[in-house]
């Protein structure tokens, strides 16, 4: 104390508001191990089964943060506790559940990933065919063409749409709302059911990958429009003003200030869109039809796609195709983490000077 | 649509003072009534805007000033429910007139809003020009225009280094001041301003005002202001405006400034110069 007064040091960054009392460690601790403990004992004894264990550990650490908040700080102390209990349960849950399945993924779909898996495509390839032939080149390609003009028909449309109900605010804004939300409802299956009676079944089309395009846009277009409208609302109402009393029109408002301050959130739009989409199976089924050869015409032929590849192949008794499946699965999750990043960092401001 | 709006009784009082040329103007409102919804805000403003002057308005929060300027340039319209009675006669024309395009009004009467608003996704230099493109004027000469109105806004000299910075990287005087660069570069004749010092430390203000004084040799400024000595120092007229109980806002007194703050006619005013009241 005395020392660091006689050499007038200067004092070491700290973080006060993050210190603990002891006291406060020891409720954490305590409140923490005492019910787990407890449970694990139950459960080791045998007295209850696994199950009923791990119901008595949730209710008790709950009732265990509630006792040790109150003790803490009282009765908002008591609301403090229960809430950070359930919220780790919460996060438990979520953290379980996705872990699992990105595991799985990985651990079996890593037998059958090789180079040819990608590049080559699967002409020739029964169920049985062993491991380190044929691949998912056409269905990898086949997805990206067919979300590909899924997103070029969606994403415009979408935003056009968000920007007649936040911008334009025209006399049917109720009703286009309204239809926008009955869309979002819209099960994937149907989507795909109705572009196959509409065009399909009435013979105006093939089998083809556009098809399959028409109907992930049905499924794409009211996320991207409600996530745009969403988005366009948060710009704030002083750019619109400044630009009006600037001499500019409606149209060009919405052009050069709303579209161009809410881009990074139109990004996010557009993604959440493809996010909705490149997953779905169903859609695919009666509209490209799938394939094994390699067709990048989306106009002409049977098409291939990741999901629907990945469809097929699980359903089959035979385990090399069953590995392949879950290769097609990695794959896809690996495009998707991909493409999002790009879209991100191509999308990010990177002119200096922003706050 | 025409929405017609039943008429609340209530008679403003004629407003008073002189002083105020009505020769060379380039502003005026006659008999403007505004009403938001059913409610009457202001009632019978008629002002007179001579050309290269400035005109402060002044009066207690809610008296309906920004309101008021609003509509000389056509901004109040774009509230849904406003409505609005009288003239605004602007170079000889009424901008209400049925042939008259708000977007041409709003192209010479330029307005700098109370907090500054610069455009987020465009760099200083850019928002200087946002004007030019958002209305597709062609300017030859862009670099010219941009050191021109970014001096008359008494900021070049603070960020001719890095006008390809965003605006958002500016302190909240400076984007204030490219705010007015901002309106500046569409070359407007009228300049409408809704406390364009109220967010602005005393040094940021008084830059501003010196703005003001400059831009009043070539253009007319109308600028709403809260502070005393603001308006005595920039204003070459000024009018006061006043809302009573809960009747509509009206203006109490326009005359020239040193008349306004020294010797006014109506005591109401004289009181709200002095600070009893408001």
């Amino acid at each position: 104390m005395s020392t660091a007064l006689i050499e007038n040091q200067t004092p070491s960054a700290q973080r006060p508001w993050r210190k603990k009392s002891r006291n406060d460690v020891l409720i954490v601790v305590v409140a923490s191990t005492l019910p787990a403990l407890f449970c694990f004992t139950i459960y080791q004894i045998g007295i209850l089964s696994p199950v009923i264990s791990g119901m008595l550990f949730v209710i008790l650490q709950i009732a265990a943060g509630a006792i040790a908040g109150t003790i803490h700080r009282g009765r908002r102390g008591l609301a403090d506790g229960v809430l950070i209990a359930s919220i780790g349960f919460a996060l438990a849950f979520i953290g379980t559940v996705m872990s699992s399945v990105i595991w799985s993924v990985l651990t079996k779909g890593l037998e059958a990933l090789k180079w040819q898996f990608i590049i080559q495509n699967n002409e020739y390839i029964t169920p049985t065919s062993p491991l380190g032939y044929g691949g998912i080149g056409h269905a990898v390609l086949g997805t990206l063409i067919i979300v590909g003009i899924a997103t070029i028909i969606s994403v415009p449309i979408g935003i056009a749409t968000a920007v007649y109900i936040t911008e334009v605010r025209g006399r049917s804004r109720v009703l286009v709302q309204g239809l926008v939300q009955a869309m979002s409802g819209v099960p994937s299956v149907v989507a795909g059911l109705f572009i196959f009676a509409t065009l399909i079944f009435t013979g105006v089309f093939e089998f083809n990958g556009l098809m399959g395009a028409l109907a992930y846009t049905i499924l794409m277009l009211p996320t991207v429009a409600r996530t745009a409208e969403e988005v366009l609302r948060l710009v704030p109402e002083d750019l619109r003003s400044a630009a009006l009393a600037l001499g500019a029109s409606r149209a060009r408002v919405v052009s050069m200030v709303v579209l161009p301050t809410a881009k990074s959130g139109l990004v996010t739009a557009m993604l959440l869109g493809i996010a909705r989409v490149v997953g779905e199976t169903a859609p695919l089924v009666f509209t490209i039809f799938g394939s094994a050869k390699t067709n990048i015409n989306p106009v002409e032929g049977p098409m291939a796609a990741i999901p629907l590849y990945i469809f097929n192949g699980v359903r089959q008794p035979f385990a090399p195709e069953q590995a392949r499946a879950y290769s097609a699965a990695l794959v896809l999750l690996f495009l998707v983490i991909v493409f999002f990043t790009l879209a991100r960092v191509l999308s990010s401001d990177r002119r200096k000077g922003k706050k | 649509m025409i929405t017609t709006v039943e008429a609340v009784p209530f008679v403003a009082p004629k407003t008073q003072g002189a002083g105020v040329p009505d020769q060379d103007l380039v502003l005026a409102s006659k008999n403007l009534y505004v009403w938001f919804g059913p409610r009457m805000v202001l009632a019978d403003v008629s002002l007179n805007f001579p050309k290269n002057s400035v005109t402060a308005l002044i009066g207690p929060s809610g008296c309906g000033k920004s309101t008021y300027i609003r509509t000389l340039n056509r901004m109040h319209e774009l509230i849904p429910s406003a409505a609005l009675a009288g003239q605004v006669i602007f170079e000889d024309k009424d901008i209400y007139d049925p042939t008259v395009n708000p977007v041409d009004v709003r192209l010479r009467i330029g307005m700098v809003f109370q907090k500054p608003n610069p455009f987020p996704a465009m760099t200083i230099k850019e928002n200087v020009l946002s004007g030019l493109k958002l209305a597709k004027l062609s300017n030859s000469n862009q670099n010219e225009l941009v050191e021109k109105s970014l001096s008359q806004a008494g900021l070049w000299n603070e960020v001719k280094d890095r006008l390809d910075n965003t605006g958002g990287s500016l302190s909240g005087g400076q984007q204030q001041r490219l705010c007015i660069a901002r309106s500046l570069a569409v070359d407007p004749h009228v300049l409408l301003m809704d406390e364009p010092c109220s967010a602005l430390d005393p040094g940021s203000t008084l830059r501003v005002e010196q703005t003001i004084r400059e831009l009043s040799e070539f253009m007319t400024v109308v600028i709403v202001t809260h502070n005393m000595q603001q308006a005595q120092r920039v204003a070459t007229y000024t009018a006061f405006f006043l809302l009573e109980d809960n009747n509509p806002g009206y203006a109490v007194e326009h005359g020239p400034t040193q008349h306004i703050f020294g010797n006014p006619i109506d005591q109401r005013t004289s009181d709200y110069v002095n600070g009893r009241f408001g």
